[in-house]
């Protein structure tokens, strides 16, 4: 390997039905390059290893400082933020596939659109819609607000789900993210007033019964957000409400 | 047809065939709750409340000796509603316990070549223990309960019994993994039942109780074995009728 150059291996498919294949890339190495702007690169003169001209490869990405959560990808075979991803601390050649449990659109993007059905399914939000002016809302205490944070910290990437062994076509499950929202809205003084709503939709089909606590997903969390303590309260919430139900329902 | 390579938006039909991918949250419907949280729940009463016993106490016996082995064979051979107890309380507890854990693995997509973390680890161990505990249960049960001497009708024929099999060295060694398995999987269960019912919910309050459960692991275990090495450390005992009924009318 030349120093200064860098080799990717993408994973390239050109739609959802289409056959998928392997390119090879060798591109100059530049200052502090990460996985994203490789392949911009790339696509400024997108030329294989061996001088063969092709598309630039398509992906999702926006922010490129790990805070849009669009550039999930599997980078040498784990699944984690392309923009984060430093060429320097990889090992080369660099392979680079899309995420493998969500339908593919091209290349590297896939529809992640799952995670926004399952949040609108749990009611992720804070309830203050309304004809008319509702006022100020409760004070959120500085504990609550500290406990809080960490959970607003999610950028919806679907790491968390990709690296589940629970989550997939056979179980159907929730994932770690839209449990860690449930968590951050359940304790929010005006989005309480939907935790019962939350709780029984996390009692479906594919709710939080199916985490198997391997703790994947706390382990790949590129924001660090201690999912496995959500997952325990959530799981501890929807255990209260269950016996709730059953003396007053 | 469809392997002509040509970029571009995908047409009206290909739309159709997309791939719809996994499926978001059911809410409000199926039953799945409920038999996830019975199986998790029956992984510690019954099925793991009889492990306790069966190894911290009745096996434990052993260690005093062949009589008073004997005599703890006759008093859970006299409780009342012997076989009640045995169909409700083990035997069925058992079968939808390893059952339904079967389907629970059989529906989870193990990754630990890719993500070889610690939790993981623990995760496929889970599924592996618990089938070659279910496999010893299977054969130990038949041996024990329904083939040979009958110990609700001889009970002093037990420690004989016992001793027949863990003599001839690969049942011994089927023995051992069975316990050590069966220990495993019931003491990181119980680490898995407090976190997934919302008991152990901070991180270092799971680290902690891992540690505890651990330690429960080496007990059922040490135990366990302790008892295996009595059996194997005293001469046959009999297992004809009137040898047993020696052995149970001896004073401890």
């Amino acid at each position: 390997m030349a120093e200064n150059t860098v080799r990717l291996k993408i994973k390239r498919q050109d739609g959802p039905n289409a056959q998928s294949r392997w390119e090879e890339f060798e591109i100059p190495y530049k200052s502090g390059m990460n996985v994203i702007s490789a392949m911009m690169d790339i696509a400024a003169n997108p030329v294989t290893k061996d001088g063969k001209t092709t598309t630039p490869i398509a992906y999702d990405s926006n922010c490129l400082e790990e805070i849009c959560g669009s550039c999930a990808m599997l980078i040498n075979g784990k699944a984690r933020m392309a923009c984060s991803s430093l060429v320097k601390n990889l090992e080369q050649p660099i392979t680079v596939e899309p995420l493998s449990k969500f339908p593919l659109v091209r290349d590297l993007a896939v529809d992640r659109n799952v995670l926004f059905e399952n949040l609108k399914k749990v009611k992720a939000w804070v309830p203050v819609d309304g004809t008319y002016d509702l006022g100020s809302g409760p004070r959120v205490t500085p504990q609550k607000q500290e406990q809080a944070y960490p959970l607003s910290n999610c950028i919806s990437c679907t790491i968390c789900m990709e690296v589940c062994p629970q989550f997939n076509e056979s179980t159907g499950f929730v994932g770690a993210a839209t449990i860690s929202q449930v968590a951050l809205f359940n304790d929010h003084p005006t989005g309480a007033v939907l935790k019962e709503e939350r709780l029984h939709a996390l009692m479906g089909d594919g709710g939080i019964h199916e985490c198997g606590f391997a703790q994947n997903c706390v382990e790949s969390c590129p924001k660090g957000i201690p999912l496995t303590r959500s997952i325990s309260r959530v799981a501890g919430q929807v255990m209260v409400q269950t016996v709730k139900d059953i003396f007053s329902r | 047809m469809s392997t002509a390579a040509s970029p571009g938006p995908p047409t009206s039909t290909s739309a159709n065939d997309h791939p719809h991918g996994i499926a978001p949250l059911r809410a409000g419907q199926g039953h799945e709750f409920f038999w996830r949280r019975l199986h998790s729940l029956s992984g510690i009463i019954p099925v793991g409340a009889f492990l306790f016993e069966h190894i911290l106490i009745s096996n434990a016996t052993a260690i005093n000796g062949a009589t008073a082995y004997a005599h703890q064979v006759r008093f859970l051979g006299s409780l009342p509603f012997v076989l009640g107890l045995e169909l409700f309380g083990i035997w069925l507890p058992i079968a939808f316990h390893a059952l339904y854990g079967f389907y629970i693995w059989y529906r989870g997509r193990a990754n630990l070549i890719s993500y070889p973390w610690l939790g993981n680890w623990m995760y496929s161990l889970q599924r592996w223990t618990g089938a070659i505990a279910f496999a010893y249960i299977i054969w130990h049960t038949y041996t024990m309960r329904f083939t040979g001497v009958d110990l609700h009708e001889v009970p002093g024929a037990s420690f004989g019994k016992v001793q027949h099999e863990l003599f001839i060295t690969p049942l011994f060694l089927f023995y051992v993994v069975g316990l050590i398995a069966a220990s495993w999987h019931f003491a990181y269960g119980i680490w898995l039942f407090c976190a997934k019912w919302g008991i152990t919910v901070g991180e270092r309050a799971r680290q902690r109780f891992l540690y505890i459960c651990i330690a429960f692991f080496f007990l059922l275990s040490a135990v366990g074995l302790a008892s295996m090495a009595k059996f194997r450390s005293m001469p046959q005992q009999p297992t004809d009728p009137d040898g047993a009924r020696q052995i149970e009318l001896q004073t401890k």
